[in-house]
């Protein structure tokens, strides 16, 4: 891993951890992940039994130099961008750990899985 | 069969006793050493906090250098404390 600035090292272990055993109904591309490591797409599945259940939606995250130490900053992209309280048309996503609340320990695995579970507890779109 | 032990050269290992195998924050094994150091061990300590979590101490000095606020634990967001 010479070469690679702290943040990258970091993203580095969480795109191979990511590849190895990804979350259910997710997907890294890790070909563009690869390309460049500060930007990722990630291909997310609505949870089954959700108002979601069948939907497919993108979701991009940019990660700074500073990067665990700052939030990276996650937008659903694409043309399904999910209708949701929390989630603006143009893709941004308010919730409290990609801002306020971040801390060095949260990953993308941890903040996809918050997305998917913020979703799945909406009940009417 | 006599043996005559001429000399021998002994070996030791060395461990950090933490609850956990690798650092929260730079996700790098605690017997090795923090992304901005080279050797682990006296060079690049843990620290514990009274929440009883464990971090390399560059990495948690670098999240409460962060914050301006709180000083939150990143794993339990408790107050961080040093533990003594």
């Amino acid at each position: 891993m010479a070469g690679l600035s702290p943040s990258e090292r970091r993203l580095q272990k969480e795109l191979m951890s990511l590849m190895k055993e990804p979350p259910p109904g997710m997907e890294v591309d890790s070909d563009k992940a690869e390309q460049n490591l500060n930007l990722w797409t990630i291909h997310m599945k609505g949870a089954e039994g959700t108002l979601y259940d069948g939907e497919e939606f993108q979701l991009q995250f940019k990660f700074g130099p500073k990067y665990p130490f700052d939030s990276p900053e996650v937008t659903f992209v694409g043309n399904n961008i999910p209708v949701h309280p929390h989630v603006y048309s143009n893709g941004h996503i308010c919730l409290s750990i990609l801002t306020d609340d971040w801390s060095p320990a949260l990953s993308v695995q941890s903040v996809c899985l918050s997305i998917v579970s913020m979703l799945s507890s909406c009940k009417e779109k | 069969m006599k043996v005559k032990v001429k000399s021998w050269t002994g070996v030791a290992t060395w461990r950090w006793v933490a609850n956990d195998d690798t650092c929260g924050i730079c996700r790098i094994a605690f017997e090795g050493c923090c992304s901005d150091c080279k050797l682990p061990g006296d060079d690049c300590p843990l620290v514990w906090g009274q929440c009883s979590h464990c971090f390399h101490i560059h990495c948690i000095m670098k999240w409460l250098n962060s914050q301006q606020v709180h000083h939150q634990c990143p794993m339990c967001r408790q107050e961080w404390k040093f533990k003594e």
